[in-house]
């Protein structure tokens, strides 16, 4: 068994990001002076990543208010509204608000790809994008589309962007659909955004991954998503582990690899070593191929170094397992 | 001074109310070291005076000291209990960021914590009896961050200690109504995580007796954790049903709900003021499902009133107990 690891998205400013964010609000400094400032602490968040061997690295998206807001800004017929808590965090995000179907005014990740590989190479970059089903349940559709047009809109914009992410240079593309893991999802649902997901990676010569996190799918809705035609299904593991752990004994990964979240990116104490472990024999008991080892989720809601400290110990986890498991 | 608290759908709140003015200044003062301890529950006085007030002027029969001394449901605590540090930033939304307690030694309760205002505000509530209100261990769990304890289960404990001393002293000095506030339990509403949280109230709640011990939940997926608390040993749960359009209630008869319900009839989260006409017909859609006597219906608020400018909530408060007043004519 091959085992590698990955930060599954962003991470939390540092308190330079948070006053180079704030003095910019203020017009006490310009663009440019936030972009060299976004710089410096993506570079730390790359080095960080590159230092501890993970395979797939991410920028950190430090500039990003929340995953929907860098592409409700590229694309037009679609603007901002209130705040709504973001799952079970203490976090908020910003309703994107439809007015009509995306139209992408520019690509959000061709550009940071190419500021941000300079500073990653030789590592290239992976991208992350907000699924479109997750995209339109947590939007305000004021469209007068339906729902699967509207669906079907965001997966035609976010096709676009991954498409040209991949021109950029990107080495593997993650969709985020965290909303497959809420309890009253519907199968329906779950069926779309198969089926939508599936079209927005189709022809993609790099890995592809979807990634659940914050809780655990139902069966039923889990099932549908298992001929996604994506390369690996990431799941949050430790978040709910005994959940966890019962979904992938009875359903399996339907022939995708799998990446795992083993590493708690929402406490702050140092992860169980023997945990770890654990979890990881028992989810992929009688699977042989490469197996990717992530956070549960994304590092924005701890304190900047707790991310950093979280980063080690992915990497040296990972390093540990891959001597360890692959003995057994 | 005795206040007979009416017998059926006695009125009551959740506990927080909009802060009076210089009462952010206050709490500010204690944090930076300007006051002391003392100094500051004896300057937030004058705030908790005006919200016994307007309590006791819109008719309130249990009322609370309106939480004028927290600035935050869990930084209250985390800066009063020895263990915790300072905190470290989180975002909360946008750039906004607030710093989130950590608790980095062994937890310790070397004084009481919330006692001072539940004085006080007893002192000046012309015998109406004040609900002692604290953040449960569930919620201070969730809401702060470890590095100390080894495991969920240790740390929760060592939260429902220090929660029960400070609840067993409240007792000792007169509460009759206790309320915990647990509003992360809707957030995660697991089997799991409620027989955590179970395990936890049961620990702080054991042997208080002639005491009404109340847990407050709040938003979320409400009908989901609400199947597995039902066997917690407490009076009431005062629960959240008008911000979800009362969508809660026929879960109450499907689980054969028989505890006190502390029924949430006012949005704390809308400027619209509820009409009398609109909280008596969330009262009788409650009534006619025959689920609960009227001597088990407690009236009140979703939850705190924090949110709201203090003229509104004033008058939300107004008409939930003309609406109450009316309903136990006709209930
Ligand atoms: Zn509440």
């Amino acid at each position: 068994m091959e085992i590698w690891g990955s930060v599954l998205g962003g991470y939390p400013r540092t308190r330079e990001e948070r006053h180079a964010l704030r003095d910019l609000e203020r017009g006490a400094i310009a663009t440019h002076e936030l972009e060299i400032r976004t710089l410096m602490a993506s570079s730390v968040i790359i080095g960080s990543q590159e230092a501890v061997g993970l395979r797939y690295v991410v920028d950190g998206m430090v500039d990003w208010h929340d995953m929907f807001r860098p592409f409700a800004s590229a694309w037009r017929n679609v603007t901002v509204g209130g705040l709504l808590r973001y799952f079970d965090n203490n976090f908020f995000y910003r309703i994107p608000v439809f007015t009509d179907r995306p139209d992408p005014e520019y690509f959000v990740w061709p550009g940071r790809l190419r500021t941000f590989s300079a500073i990653a190479d030789p590592q290239p970059l992976k991208v992350v994008v907000p699924g479109p089903l997750t995209f339109t349940l947590m939007s305000k559709n004021a469209s007068g589309m339906s729902k699967e047009d509207l669906a079907a809109s965001i997966a035609s914009a976010l096709a676009l962007e991954l498409r040209a992410a991949q021109d950029s240079g990107a080495i593997a593309v993650q969709i985020d659909e965290p909303m497959l893991s809420d309890s009253d999802i519907s199968a329906d649902d779950a069926r779309l955004a198969a089926e939508l997901i599936s079209s927005m990676v189709s022809g993609l010569k790099v890995p592809s991954i979807l990634a659940i996190y914050y809780n655990v799918p139902r069966d039923d809705v889990y099932e549908r998503l298992l001929d996604t035609k994506v390369t690996y299904i990431s799941l949050d593991v430790a978040d709910a582990p005994s959940r966890a752990l019962d979904l992938i004994a009875k359903k399996g990964f339907g022939g995708h690899r799998p990446v795992l979240g083993l590493i708690d990116a929402r406490r702050i104490e140092d992860d169980d070593y023997e945990r770890v472990k654990e979890w990881l024999l028992q989810a992929t008991r009688g699977y042989d191929g490469d197996v990717g080892v992530t956070t549960t989720t994304w590092f924005d809601t701890i304190p900047y170094r707790y991310s950093l400290r979280k980063t080690v110990i992915l990497g040296s986890y990972v390093e540990r397992l891959a001597s360890e498991v692959s003995r057994l | 001074m005795s206040y007979q608290v009416p017998s059926k759908f006695p009125t009551t709140v959740i506990g927080s109310y909009p802060k009076i003015a210089g009462a952010s200044e206050i709490i500010k003062m204690r944090d930076k070291g300007l006051i002391s301890e003392a100094e500051f529950h004896e300057k937030i006085r004058r705030p908790i005076a005006e919200v016994v007030k307007d309590y006791i002027e819109a008719g309130i029969d249990i009322i609370s000291d309106g939480e004028q001394s927290r600035e935050d449901m869990v930084v209250y605590f985390a800066h009063r209990v020895k263990g915790y540090s300072e905190g470290d930033w989180v975002r909360i939304y946008d750039n906004m960021y607030f710093r989130k307690p950590i608790i980095v030694d062994e937890l310790r309760r070397e004084a009481s914590l919330a006692i001072d205002d539940w004085l006080y505000a007893s002192s000046i509530s012309g015998g109406r009896p004040v609900k002692f209100i604290i953040t449960g261990p569930y919620t201070m769990m969730e809401w702060s961050f470890n590095v100390h304890y080894k495991s969920r289960e240790e740390l929760i404990m060592a939260l429902a200690k220090i929660i029960r001393e400070e609840i067993l002293d409240a007792v000792k000095a007169g509460a009759k109504y206790v309320q915990v506030d647990e509003p992360a339990l809707s957030t995660r509403p697991w089997k799991e995580e409620a027989e955590l949280a179970g395990e936890a109230l049961r620990y702080v709640f054991a042997g208080l007796e002639g005491v009404k011990k109340i847990v407050h939940i709040c938003y979320g997926k409400l009908e989901k954790i609400l199947q597995y608390i039902l066997d917690y040993p407490v009076d009431q749960f005062a629960l959240e049903f008008k911000n979800s359009n009362f969508r809660l209630l026929p879960y109450l008869k499907e689980y054969g709900y028989d505890k006190e319900l502390g029924y949430g009839v006012v949005d704390v989260h809308s400027l619209q003021v509820e009409s009398v006409k609109e909280v008596r017909n969330a009262i009788d859609m409650l009534m006619k499902l025959d689920i609960l006597p009227p001597e088990k219906v407690y009236i009140n608020p979703d939850c705190g009133l924090k949110p709201l400018p203090r003229e509104i909530a004033k008058a939300k408060l107004i008409n939930m107990v003309k609406a109450a007043e009316e309903a136990r004519r006709a209930w």
